[in-house]
């Protein structure tokens, strides 16, 4: 049988591709709910339950529109792309609506663990009274969490009443505990809000910082790379294969380990850059202490990292350049000068532009070194806790979400990487724009 | 109008970093005139340096003038000496950027082989020559392996283990001698295929010898006795995600690079394309809301479920590329023969893209050995964290009493990757700089 052609024979592969995984994690999701009651499976028990359904679906789907199978080639990467980066996306978009938190975390508060004493049908009788036990206050309406051992069921309480409360469906089970769930809510735009409430402590000096950053990494490197790739590109120079290889080092050791060194390289009173200093008459710096100075450290070691791939990138678009050109203007009797000018930097443009905007791109989100050499400190006065000194947009919401300081506020970690995301693809577009990928790509 | 926009712009950042600089960084509160006790303050050692410099710069002048007059009296030629004096310049230029650049190296590896801490405190020696009391060159004064044996204290292998080691310690022995057979000899097919034999044997060694190894072998005390661990832990993290990479993105590259009559295929390209516009790690608290809610926080399955999202468009991509270079005559004849598309991609091309899944392979494996963010996120206990996350204890505790391990610790755990790097250097050079060379 044909593939049906056409707009028409794509939509309907399509719709039946995505409705198998659709329907094989919809059944994944009904069938952990429930089995929850009876064994309390661990989470993942939906991924299999999937995949026990997606398989033998695929199959049968198959003999039903042979012409469908060609697209089981993309079956694989698809379902994981959708799984595991476009529904994170979305749910990041949801999550930042939401004042989902520490506290606030969907699953139940142990603190308000009780005993369950009797239980009849959806009655349940508690040791204590429910409003004090389960800190509700009116508890009608409220999710709990009732369960035994290897057991657990999710419902709603209908009303409570001195030590007793009604749920909305029986337990299958003889329930020992109940606890509340402290659900997440959808609080609108209020996250955002919080964030231009605070501007100026955190989200313009970040950005500023974060711009500033990416940009003085990209042009330091590049100057670097470009005048390491003019001298190693002069066939005369003895011994170039050997300084390019050697000169490579910093590139092939792993830079989250790199990074961490730098930490103790960098210390004031023992770090090995100091002694350096030291004995060149340049008193101890606070590279690490002061506000300005790690700013410097962080631009600095970012050099030491990257420059090996701009050298080696500035190699590249350098062989590209056909000798010819040098020899004709030799010829012509321009001095070296000359033709570095007129020829090679104009002719470096066009293959250069690309690399310097996706290294732009890459060290915007550059978490790693900022969060590894200074842990976005020192701290500066006025600002936010989380984010201080070097914090880049991308290590303010980790800190939000994930550090102490940031109170595991997820929903507000959530709209900062919304915020992150829409610059970062403004970024991607005026590179495809630039660089023409999307019209190579047929 | 344009180069004078770009003076202006030039001007105006140098102003920016000259006002920065007189501001900001050597204003009294953050430049403080004061020596730390215990290390060694040359006045105006700069000056001295320069001098240094300059007396180098001319000797490399009197030494090419004096070439160039000698060699012009004897072969009765007239030739400039300037091409030879800017190349010893250059020579010297690199020399000096080499020193700076390896410093942190050096440091770091003469740190790992000192037992006493002697480069991370007030101690000063005493040895009369200047650089050595500065501990500009390191001063190890009894250099020996103990840092490296606390690192590895307590760890039980068994027998089969140890064997496992072995076997890849001699694979790895002759790969490097092959190696070195390769510079000095003429290339033979030989060497090719034992090459490819032995490699294959050291990475089915060391990936068994990861599987195998259980947090129970390391019952040293303390954190650092873990690092062997960690290592391992890297390894399968690492290993399992190129793996998965080359899994996922095979059929996928070899359906976009063959089915064109497909209705769609151009728009399937395009979302791919797209969705690797945003990195993985953006959404990291959704990825720790979908993660817990799977139960699979401090697991490595959740670690390399997470790392999927970011690998599977460029693993496609490279692939297609790839497969698109390779003639399809020969599975047209396949067909016409009766193959069936899955047979043709199975039989023939899977054979043939060998290279091609080991570069995918190896480029997923080097990333995800240093990726960080969601490894600090997922991997919460000791016995699971991986190497990044593992060190990251190290420098928020006490560095005057770890240093020493601490340095051991980054020797051996930057060693696999080093490897890896300079034995793989044309996959990784082309790799990253893809894109930037278009024949």
């Amino acid at each position: 049988m044909k593939h049906p052609p056409g707009l028409k024979g794509f939509l309907l592969a399509l719709s039946l591709l995505l409705g198998l995984l659709i329907l094989s994690t919809g059944v994944g999701i009904l069938g952990y709910l429930a089995l929850e009651a009876y064994l309390a499976p661990p989470g993942w028990t939906i991924l299999v339950l999937a995949l026990l359904v997606l398989v033998p679906g695929a199959v049968l789907v198959g003999r039903l529109f042979p012409w469908l199978t060609d697209w089981y080639y993309f079956l694989p990467a698809l379902s994981f792309l959708l799984a595991f980066t476009l529904y994170p996306i979305a749910l990041t978009v949801y999550l930042a609506f939401t004042d989902y938190s520490g506290a606030r975390s969907g699953f139940p508060d142990r603190s308000t663990e009780t005993r369950v004493v009797a239980q009849e049908g959806p009655r349940l009788l508690l040791e204590e009274p429910v409003e004090e036990a389960l800190r509700c206050r009116p508890c009608a309406g409220e999710t709990v969490e009732v369960y035994a051992e290897g057991h657990r069921l999710r419902a709603r309480i209908l009303e409570a009443e001195g030590n007793t409360l009604v749920l909305d469906r029986i337990p299958p089970f003889q329930a020992a505990f109940v606890a509340k769930v402290n659900a997440f809510r959808f609080v609108g735009l209020r996250n955002f809000s919080f964030i231009l409430s605070q501007a100026s402590k955190a989200l313009f000096p970040v950005f500023a910082w974060n711009v500033a950053f990416a940009l003085s990494t990209v042009l330091l490197n590049a100057l670097l790379g470009l005048i390491l790739g003019l001298v190693l590109n002069n066939k005369a120079l003895k011994l170039r294969n050997f300084y390019r290889t050697v000169l490579i080092i910093s590139w092939a050791l792993p830079g989250v380990i790199t990074v961490q060194v730098f930490v103790a390289l960098l210390n004031y009173n023992f770090g090995a850059i100091n002694r350096l200093l030291g004995v060149l008459g340049i008193y101890p710096i606070p590279w690490l202490n002061d506000p300005d100075w790690a700013k410097v450290a962080i631009l600095l070691v970012n050099l030491w990292l990257g420059f090996p791939y701009m050298m080696t990138a500035t190699l590249g678009a350098l062989s590209t350049i056909p000798d010819e050109l040098y020899e004709a203007a030799k010829v012509d009797g321009a001095t070296p000068w000359q033709a570095l000018w007129g020829i090679t930097l104009p002719l470096l443009e066009k293959p250069m532009v690309p690399i310097l905007l996706s290294s732009f791109a890459f060290n915007f989100n550059n978490f790693y070194i900022i969060y590894l050499l200074t842990g976005g400190g020192p701290a500066q006065e006025g600002r936010l806790a989380t984010a201080q000194a070097t914090d880049i947009l991308i290590s303010w919401a980790y800190k939000t979400a994930f550090s102490a300081e940031g109170q595991s506020a997820y929903g507000l970690g959530a709209a900062i990487s919304l915020l992150i995301f829409a610059i970062t693809v403004a970024i991607s577009l005026v590179n495809f724009r630039i660089t023409g990928a999307l019209r190579e790509v047929r | 109008m344009r180069r004078l926009l770009a003076f202006l712009l030039v001007g105006l950042a140098l102003y920016g970093i000259y006002w920065f600089a007189l501001n900001r960084l050597f204003d009294a509160g953050s430049y403080r005139k004061q020596v730390a006790f215990g290390s060694v303050f040359v006045p105006y050692g700069w000056a001295y340096a320069l001098g240094i410099l300059l007396g180098l710069v001319l000797a490399i002048l009197l030494y090419s003038l004096a070439y160039t007059a000698l060699a012009n009296r004897i072969q009765g030629r007239k030739r400039s000496p300037w091409p030879l004096f800017w190349q010893g310049v250059t020579h010297l230029f690199l020399w000096i950027l080499i020193l700076l650049v390896y410093y942190p190296v050096v440091q770091v590896v003469a740190a790992s082989f000192d037992p006493t801490n002697n480069l991370f405190s007030f101690r000063r020696p005493d040895t009369g020559f200047l650089l050595l009391d500065a501990k500009v060159i390191p001063y190890v004064p009894e250099p020996s392996l103990e840092n490296y044996a606390k690192l590895v204290e307590g760890v039980v292998l068994y027998p089969y283990q140890v064997g496992l080691l072995l076997l890849g310690g001699l694979a790895l022995l002759g790969v490097a001698l092959i190696g070195l057979l390769r510079r000095l000899l003429t290339p033979e097919d030989w060497m090719d295929f034992w090459q490819g034999r032995l490699l294959l044997l050291l990475t089915l060694a060391v990936f068994a010898l990861a599987l195998t190894l259980s947090p129970r072998q390391f019952t040293g005390q303390g954190t650092e006795a873990k690092f062997l661990l960690w290592v391992r832990n890297t390894f399968l993290i690492s290993g399992l995600t190129g793996l998965l990479a080359v899994l996922l993105t095979a059929t996928a590259g070899y359906a976009f690079a063959r089915f064109r009559h497909l209705p769609g295929r151009y728009p399937v390209l395009l979302f791919f394309i797209f969705v690797q516009m945003f990195p993985g790690f953006l959404a990291l608290v959704a990825i720790y809301y979908l993660l817990s809610r799977l139960d699979l926080l401090n697991t490595f399955t959740g670690l390399v479920l997470a790392y999927s999202g970011g690998i599977i468009s460029f693993g496609t991509w490279v692939y297609k590329g790839y497969l698109e270079s390779i003639s399809p005559s020969l599975e047209e004849a396949a067909m016409v023969d009766g193959a069936t598309r899955w047979q043709v991609f199975t039989k023939i091309l899977l054979p043939l893209s060998a290279p091609m899944f080991v570069f995918v392979f190896l480029l997923q494996f080097v990333g995800t050995y240093s990726e960080f963010v969601l490894a600090n996120l997922v991997l919460t206990g000791v016995e699971s964290w991986n190497v990044g996350v593992g060190l990251r204890s190290f420098t928020t505790g006490q560095f005057q009493t770890k240093w020493g391990i601490f340095a051991a610790a980054s020797v051996l755990g930057s060693l696999p990757i080093l490897f890896l790097f300079y034995g793989f250097q044309q996959y990784f050079v082309s790799g990253y700089t893809a894109g930037a060379v278009k024949e």
